[in-house]
Order: C-alpha cells, then structure tokens, then sequence
C-alpha cells in the first residue's frame, strides 16, 4: 500500500473538492442528496485508506512527498476527520428537509451547503498531511471561510452573529499566526534556509539548531497564540460556544471534532519542530498554560443549565484543553492519553451533535434552553444524548476516561505533579457538571408528553450502537497503545 | 523600500481608525496597497521572477478588493452614520498606546530594518485594534485588510522574498475571507437594516 500513498495524498483533498463542483450540477434536492452519499462514501474511503496505510506502518519513519508528509498522527487525524466527515455529510440530508429558513434563496440552498461542506471537508483532509508548516497554515486558513458559511447558513440573527465572530476572531488569530510564520523564515533565511522548502516539517527539525534563539521563540509564541485562536484554547475562545451552537448540527461536529484538533495537529508539530530553537521547557509550558487554562474556564459552564449544543460547546473548551496538557507534558503516557482523547472525543462529541437533529426536530425550543427528560419523550435520541455525554464526562468504560488517566500520568512522569493534580480537579468537577445534564437533561423528568419513536429517529439509533462500538474499541486500544512503538515514534517527535 | 513609503503605508493604516466614512475608509486601504505593491515593485529588481510575479499579484489586490468594497458598500447605504464606539482622538491614542507597547516589547526580529519591522508590527496590531473599536461591520473587514497590509510588508521586506507560493496563497486566502465577509456585511445588512455589529450581541451565556 505504501506505493500508493503519493497518489492517495493527491486524491484525498481533491476528490471532496471534485465532489463540491459535481454536486452544482444536480437539478432536484432528492438527487443532490443521493450523490451527497455517494460522494461521502467515496471521499471517507479513500481518506480511511490513507489513514490505515499510515497507522499500519506503526513506528516507521514518515512519508515524504513534495508537499505531503504521512506519519502515525497523519493517520489518526485523518481518520477521525474521513468518519465525523461522512457522518455529518450522511445525516446533512435530514438537516437540510427540516431546515427552515437559509441565508440562501431555497432553490440554491442545498448547492450552497453541499459547496461548502466538501470544500471544508477537503481542507479538513489535507492538513494531517501537509508537509509544510506555510502550507499548513494556508489550509487552516481556507477552512475559515468556508465554515464560516456554513455557521450562518441559517441566516437568522444569532447565526449571523456566531458566523462574523468566527470570521473575525480567527482571521486575526490566523494573521498572529503568519507574523510568526513570516518572523521564523526571517530566522532561517539567516541561517541559509530559503523558500518553501525551508518551511517543510522535517527541514525546520533539522534547521531548528542553528535558529537563532530569540527569534525562534518570538516566532513559535506568535505561532502558537494565533494557532490557539482557531483551536478554541483559553482565554481566545470567545468564537467557539457561539459558532456550535448556531451551526447546523453536521457542521458543529465537524467544527468540534474534526476542525479543533487538526489546528492542534499543526500547533503539535510547530511544537514537535522547533522544541531544540526554543527550549523543550517553554514549549511544553506554553501548552500547558493553554491546556489548563481552558479546562478552568470551561468547569463554570458545565455546571450550568445550558441548551444542548451549547453545553457540548463548552465540554469542546475543556477536550481541547486536555489535548494541549498531553502534548505539553509530551511524556510517551501523555501522548498515548492524546491520540485516544483525539478519537473518543471525535467520535463521542460528534455523536452528541447528531443527537441535536432528532431533539431540536421534535423540541425546537432545545435550541434557547436546556433539555429535560428527554428519556421519556424519545429513547433513540436520549440514548445518543447519554453515550456522548457519559463518555464525554470520563464515565468508566469510556475511551476519555483512560485517556484523561494517560495525560495525568503523563504528567506526574513529566514531573508536573501540581499541574496534574490541578487538571485532575478540573476533570472531576467538569465530570459533576455532565453527570447533572445527564441526570437532568436525559434521564429527569420530562416537561413534554412522552411520544412513540418515529421512522426519522432510527438513523440516531444506529449511529448510537456505530460510535457506541467504536468507543468501546478505543478503550482497548487505550489500554494496548502505551509502551508501543508507534507511541514511542511520536512523542519523539519524528516527522 | 523607503522609510518614507512605509511612513505612508502606517499612517494609511492610522486613518482607518479615525475616520467616519466607509468610503474614505477604503481610500485610505487603496492608498495603504498601492504603496504596499508599487513598494513591492520596486525591491523586484535583482530578486526572482517569482517575487515579480507576486508583487503584481499584490498590485492587482490593491485594485480589485477596494473596488469590490465599493459596489458592496452602495448596495449597503446606511441610514445614517454608526455613531462610534469612541471618540476618534481615543480610538487613535488607544491603537497608537497598542502599536508602541508592542513596537517596544518585540525584540528585533533578523529583518536589519527596524523601521519596517516596527512598521510592520504596527500595522498588524492597528488592524486588530480597528476590528475592536469600530463598530460597522464593514470597518472591522477594513481592519482585517490593514492587518494583512502588515504581513505583506513584512513577508516582502524578508531578503529574497518569502516563497511566492505562501505569498499568493495567503492573497488567494485573503481574498477568499474578504469575499464571505463582504457577504455577511450585506447579509448582515439585510436582517438589521444597518452594518452595526453593536446589534449582533445576542448569544451570552
């Protein structure tokens, strides 16, 4: 499979790209829809192919192309983006029949948002694999513009609101971002690296000894301050419970599960590259201050009574930041903790946002005020509603729970045993917070009749018992990864 | 490029945020990209082909997104003028403090041009400072611009140019965010009546 890998590196961001343009070309809303799945199935296979080429490799040294590199985290990354991608792009059709009003005219509507979706999607898809922190960047960038549209599709006040927010905040955080990029190629045209290539991942490992160190750390602060702003970190977060909750819930699991971590991908890899110019220390501390951060700012809304969304909005604030931790830590045990808390947040988050489509269909005030009961009223959906929740929460056999375990751990082994024990207090209050939406939002008593499942929520149901599987398989695989070569191969940074 | 073309592109950019017209707002940024570009036009001589290439590239952008700003701003007469967040003197004294603090505490960053690499940094901290003390929203899109005004400077004053592939990229991208955003300041406009984004304060928790 590995003599594929130029040729799949190449088909998977343009194959959703393609799709984007082919779906224009559609006449009737029920035809666009059936070439949506085909295009989906076919965009997630060639992705899934990539991503098992690459994880079956294990610990060996990565792939490079001229503009693509594929490690170990290529093929977790991709795989987590190929699965929320095909599952938001499969349930969008039952968004789009019950969506009512569009920034769009009707006839155009579901142009607009397939459009969209795919070119998003195909962004999405290629950052794992650039090979170039520029090129990277410029990725991170287009996904701007494309989800910000698919933010406000609805065109309603709140929508357009969330959309500009996002807009702005993270076109300026992005710009942050580029002064550092364009500062470190000041650094190393000084050392005799010019052009793109200098920007290559594995070019700037080998340059970052001769970096000057001042520079260098300018340069990796502005980086990463502006990379925070697109990932949701504390305090640049400002953009992130209003664009969830206000996008239509497809789109806010790809924004949560896919589009976060990928950007944390590109700050990981700036980390994992530039540790030697920088000082290992600052790097992970910076991380760490971000990490921690976001976990203290998001514990308050977790323990309040929120609408749905908005609630996992807000659990995203503190996911993220227990990714930051693990890479900051960068102990072999943190960074197992971080490609698990990758996966079972991917998977239980995006759940939970798939759950909001039968929930806000039959309660469409969910949207402004939290749920109660909603056991009563429909089992499908307070089934989604409680596996996302309980795994989100660190509920025991939950993937997060063994994850959240391997960054603390990771971090007493990083000799961070007060930061630890400071994160490990934030977990457990975050966790009280979900456990009383569960108990409230879920499993309460229900302020509406209670009603017989209809036909639409039996998609709900059978994404539940999917992703409900996949994450009791990552819990497995949380338990075997420690110790294994291909762990070992990325927290030693090998790009 | 000259000290006093990077003068000029700062005190465009200083404008901005003073003042109270949307159109003379965008002649301020059409002056601030044309000195960018022809400035940029100028260091090609004796670089590559390349930078040639995206410094035309750079001119062309200081033609097409004003003109783009314009018909977007007829199709979005306001009824009357936003009133400001702020005085103007304060918005100027408040983006002024920001740009000197940060002037002050960014070591030099290997340029050999303190002038354009404060110029530089300026401009990006002045950008970002516009988006948060003007209130239309087609002003705080003219921010953004002003912030990239910023980066280009920078990015064509590195020697040699950086990678003209980052520097067309991060137009492509820059025109690609100016296009939706100029789609919700009509958008925007449509569901208000006005571009004020003071009435977009609705999602708090």
């Amino acid at each position: 499979m590995t003599e594929l890998v130029p040729v799949l590196a190449a088909v998977v961001p343009a194959l959703p790209l393609g799709c984007a343009v082919a779906l224009q070309a559609t006449r009737t809303p029920a035809g666009t829809d059936r070439l949506n799945i085909a295009a989906a199935i076919a965009t997630a296979a060639a992705a899934l192919a990539l991503a098992t080429t690459a994880l079956a490799r294990g610990g060996d040294p990565p792939l490079h192309g001229d503009l693509y590199l594929v490690d170990g985290a290529s093929g977790v990354f991709l795989a987590v983006i190929a699965v929320v991608g095909l599952c938001s792009a499969l349930t969008s059709p039952a968004f789009l029949r019950g969506a009512g009003r569009s920034w769009f005219s009707a006839k155009r509507s579901r142009h607009w948002y397939y459009a969209a979706l795919y070119a998003f999607w195909a962004a999405l898809l290629a950052v794992p694999i650039a090979g170039n922190l520029a090129l990277a960047w410029l990725l991170v960038e287009a996904t701007t513009a494309t989800s910000a549209l698919l933010i406000a599709f609805t065109g309603s006040r709140h929508a357009l609101e969330a959309g500009w927010k996002y807009l702005v905040l993270t076109t300026l955080g992005l710009s942050v971002s580029l002064l550092g990029i364009i500062v470190l190629a000041l650094a190393l045209s000084s050392s005799g690296g010019e052009g793109l290539g200098a920007l290559d991942w594995d070019a700037l490992e080998h340059s970052a000894r001769g970096l000057p160190h001042e520079a260098t750390l300018v340069a990796f602060v502005l980086i990463l301050a502006g990379l925070a702003t697109k990932i949701g970190w504390a305090p640049v977060h400002n953009w992130l419970p209003d664009a969830h909750s206000e996008a239509p819930a497809p789109i806010s699991a790809l924004l949560s599960a896919a589009l976060l971590p990928t950007v944390a991908l590109v700050a990981w890899r700036v980390k994992a590259t530039l540790d030697v110019a920088v000082s290992g220390a600052t790097a992970g501390t910076l991380f760490i201050g971000f990490g921690l951060a976001s976990l203290i700012v998001a514990v308050p809304f977790l323990w309040r009574s929120l609408p749905w969304k908005r609630l996992l909005a807000y659990s995203s604030l503190e996911h993220m930041g227990v990714v930051a931790l693990g890479i900051g830590f960068g102990t072999p045990l943190a960074i197992a903790g971080v490609v698990i808390h990758v996966a079972g947040h991917g998977l239980a988050k995006a759940l939970g946002f798939y759950a909001a489509l039968p929930l806000l269909r039959s309660d469409p005030d969910a949207a402004q005020r939290a749920p109660a009961g909603v056991l009563a009223t429909s089992r499908p959906t307070a089934a989604a509603m409680g596996v996302s929740i309980g795994a989100l929460g660190g509920l025991p056999p939950s993937p997060l729970f063994v994850s959240e375990l391997l960054v603390l751990a990771g971090g007493i082994e990083a000799g961070e045993t007060a930061i630890a024990a400071v994160a490990a207090g934030a977990l457990a209050l975050g966790f009280l917070g979900l456990l009383h939406a569960l108990l409230e939002g879920v499993i309460g008593p229900a302020d509406k009749r209670p009603r017989a499942a209809s036909r639409s929520e039996r998609p709900i149901a059978v994404l539940t018992g999917a992703f409900g599987a996949g994450l009791l398989a990552l819990t497995v695989a949380g338990v075997l990864l420690p110790g294994s070569a291909f762990i070992d191969a990325l927290a030693k940074g090998a790009l | 490029m000259s000290g006093a073309l990077v003068t000029v592109i700062l005190l465009c950019g200083l404008g901005v945020i003073v003042v109270r017209r949307r159109s003379a707002a965008i002649a301020l940024v059409a002056a601030q990209s044309l000195a960018l570009g022809a400035g940029a036009l100028g260091l090609a001589s004796g670089r590559s082909s390349d930078f040639l290439v995206a410094s035309v590239v750079l001119l062309a952008k200081a033609v097409a997104l004003p003109a783009l700003l314009l018909v977007v701003m007829r199709r979005t007469r306001e009824p009357r003028l936003v009133a400001p967040a702020a005085p103007a003197l304060a918005r100027l004294a408040g983006a002024g403090a920001v740009a000197f603090a940060a002037v002050a505490l960014v070591p030099p960053l290997g340029l050999g041009d303190a002038h354009t690499e404060h110029t530089a940094v300026a401009l990006v901290l002045v950008g970002i400072a516009i988006v948060v003390a003007r209130r239309p929203a087609f002003l705080q899109l003219i921010g953004l611009i002003v912030a990239e005004n910023g980066l280009s400077l920078l990015a064509v004053s590195v020697p040699g140019g950086l990678s003209y592939v980052v520097e067309l990229g991060a137009l492509f991208d820059l025109a690609l965010v100016v296009t939706v955003a100029l789609a919700f300041t009509q958008r925007i406009h449509l569901e208000l009546g006005t571009g004020d984004t003071e009435l977009l304060r609705g999602l708090r928790d």
